[in-house]
């Protein structure tokens, strides 16, 4: 099921960038190919590669082998939790400047730890915080820019 | 100037006290990372690359090739204590190592790797020394044709070894041409598939796919084995950290072919460290008095592997500095770093830069003796490593990741990207899609590109050209070996496989 998946991804992978590279648009002066020609070609060989998996799906199923299935490899209660930790990530991402690096990181580390570091508070909070205010002045000694936000007082 | 001389010369920069403080630096992340789980030495090295833009690209790069064999050191530990791999390329010490570990020979075990690795990276440097030269008069006579078939080479290589699936490994590979075409076409001028997103002009950053791909994707599987409740016992170091006479001396000939394995695969692109610790491993177990031993704590099944992956790094530094063609991701990684440094690794930058390249050759010898040193005496800290809970380790690897990309150019996009890179490597592991080969290309496409247009405007339009010389044949003939190298390899085993039947 996996691979058929995978199979199905790949062929829709490499006819919309095959569509996309027709979008481009050409100036071949001093250059006889322009910048179609290799994508073209990668338009192709993903078409190939696609092929090469669904022999080995077939090979596969006349050897009698089974496909691992999909619920087996994405467990459904660790998905929800990992995609959980995907868009918490993103709300850091989206708070990173204008919070600026100690306060995001602080809180986004303490919301993942509350989590996968259930219990132990004093743990988390230390580590959170120790390691948002060590790191900022590491980087930012080493010319590292990070984003000041709501502490202008740091740096 | 005489290649001695330039030897000699490398020492005196490698030597100077500010390359040393990198070289140890180097060394000592590199042993870290390799006992950590979660991030390896190719997101180690893309983090870094940006924090490292005001030093001196010789010391940023001798600092750099430092976490890259110091990982290897580091991965025994792991693999030997609590029977998982630091680092992919010790998958093969966990079969022996833990088991001497259980029973209470843990310390000769580290040992054993520590002064196996030690012997077999040095030995691996004087290979790179003595091999590095004639290899780079031979790469002078290369053109636009010659190098787009190497890499073509390379890539079928790579493809061909990585993961289970030859099918997956090139779908691997072409996505990461396809990512690497993305931006404005250098030599045209026009944009290709950035849907209208400015951040998309300049390409997809080699750091943001990398710390994508390896670091972040590799804290969600790690955090997927904590919610599982998976916790790794760890087996307490006893007794003395050293050998005995008796294991030296049965140690001491499977390091030196594990290091001449090593060295030999390490050359060649696409093997890697992985598959020289298992090549090391079968060839210990094959000629060994009593290959009923290995599995149960033979020593030599962890002097061998331990030897080869080490020699493994100074032979993968060949091609790289010598061509300036990756064989694997960290060194794809590598190659990303020399550029991003405007430095061109290749034949000529032995003429140009023998500063540069010597010092960085020379560093490795150094940087070897420093890691015994580390290895050694100082297991016992690093060993205390092992004790972070993983729930609050893998936070701050992300965290620090999120460091990483910022700094590339302070444009909270691209970590938008990098997070997206990050479910993707999560997706691709998961499925057995293998992620050396996409970094290998990301890192390839442009300059395969340029090379194909520039060998095609030469030859008119005529792809002839592209088995107009005798190099181009010989890597032609040699990538088409590679691709069917996996279905030989599969017929070989039903072979086998039925020959084992029939004499049972």
């Amino acid at each position: 099921m996996t691979d058929r998946v995978i199979l199905a991804c790949t062929v829709i992978v490499a006819v919309v960038y095959l569509y996309a590279t027709t979008l481009i648009p050409s100036l071949e002066i001093g250059d006889p190919l322009g910048p179609k020609a290799f994508p073209r070609l990668l338009g192709v060989a993903l078409l190939l590669a696609a092929a090469m998996l669904a022999r080995e799906i077939w090979a596969r199923r006349k050897a009698g082998t089974v496909d691992v299935p999909a619920a087996e490899l994405f467990d459904p209660v660790i998905t929800k939790i990992l995609l959980c930790v995907v868009a918490w990530t993103a709300v850091y991402y989206a708070g990173f400047d204008p919070l600026g690096f100690i306060a995001a990181t602080t809180i986004y580390l303490l919301g993942l730890m509350a989590w996968f570091n259930r219990g132990k508070w004093v743990t988390n909070f230390l580590t959170a915080s120790l390691f948002s205010v060590g790191t900022y002045v590491l980087f930012v000694t080493l010319d590292v820019n990070l984003p000041k936000g709501i502490l202008p007082w740091w740096g | 100037m005489d290649t001695m001389t330039h030897i000699l010369n490398g020492f005196t920069v490698c030597l100077q006290p500010i390359n040393l403080w990198y070289t140890f630096l180097g060394c000592f992340l590199g042993t870290i990372i390799g006992v950590l789980p979660g991030i390896g030495p190719t997101a180690t090295i893309a983090l870094l690359i940006p924090v490292t833009y005001g030093m001196n690209p010789t010391s940023a790069l001798i600092m750099m090739c430092g976490i890259f064999y110091g990982a290897r050191y580091g991965g025994s530990t792991t693999a030997i204590l609590i029977n998982a791999p630091g680092e992919a390329s010790s998958v093969m010490t966990t079969l022996d190592g833990y088991q001497m570990a259980k029973k209470g020979r843990g310390g000769a075990a580290l040992a054993i790797s520590a002064v196996g690795s030690f012997i077999a990276g040095t030995l691996g440097v004087v290979g790179l020394t003595l091999f590095a030269l004639p290899l780079t008069s031979m790469a002078l006579k290369f053109g636009p044709a010659e190098y787009f078939t190497l890499m073509f080479f390379s890539m079928t290589a790579v493809s061909s070894l990585a993961g289970k699936s030859p099918a997956k490994a090139v779908i691997s590979t072409v996505l990461g041409l396809m990512i690497a075409t993305i931006g404005i076409d250098l030599q045209s001028g026009q944009p290709r598939y950035t849907m209208g997103v400015p951040e998309l002009q300049d390409g997809v950053g080699l750091i943001v796919a990398v710390v994508g791909l390896f670091a972040i994707a590799e804290v969600f599987f790690s955090l997927e084995e904590i919610t599982q409740g998976m916790r790794p016992e760890i087996i307490k170091l006893q007794g003395r950290l050293w050998m005995t006479m008796e294991e030296w001396k049965r140690s001491i000939m499977p390091i030196m072919r594990g290091g001449l394995v090593g060295f030999v695969i390490g050359v060649l692109p696409g093997a890697g460290g992985t598959i020289a610790s298992i090549l090391s491993y079968v060839w210990e177990k094959r000629i060994s008095k009593n290959p009923e031993e290995f599995g149960t704590g033979a020593i030599e099944g962890v002097a061998g592997p331990e030897a080869a992956n080490n020699a493994d790094t100074a032979g993968a530094l060949v091609p790289l500095l010598t061509l300036g063609i990756p064989g694997g991701g960290a060194t794809a990684i590598l190659l990303g770093a020399f550029i991003m440094y405007g430095i061109q690794p290749g034949p000529l930058l032995f003429q140009n830069r023998p500063d540069l390249v010597w010092g960085l050759i020379d560093s490795m010898y150094v940087g070897n003796v420093m890691l015994l040193i580390l290895n050694l005496p100082l297991i016992g800290i690093f060993v205390r490593l092992l004790y972070i809970p993983a729930a609050l380790l893998m936070p701050l690897i992300l965290a620090i990741s999120t460091i990483g990309v910022y700094a590339i150019n302070g444009n909270p996009v691209e970590l938008y990207f990098a997070l997206l890179f990050g479910v993707m490597g999560f997706v691709f592991r998961k499925t057995d899609i293998p992620l050396a080969p996409m970094v290998l290309s990301i890192v390839l496409g442009p300059i395969m590109e340029q090379s194909f247009r520039q060998a095609m405007t030469i030859s008119g339009g005529n792809p002839k050209i592209f088995v107009g010389s005798t190099i181009c044949v010989v890597l032609v003939a040699l990538s088409i070996f590679s691709i069917f190298l996996p279905f030989i390899l599969d017929r070989l085993k039903k072979l086998n496989q039925g020959a084992k039947a029939e004499a049972a």
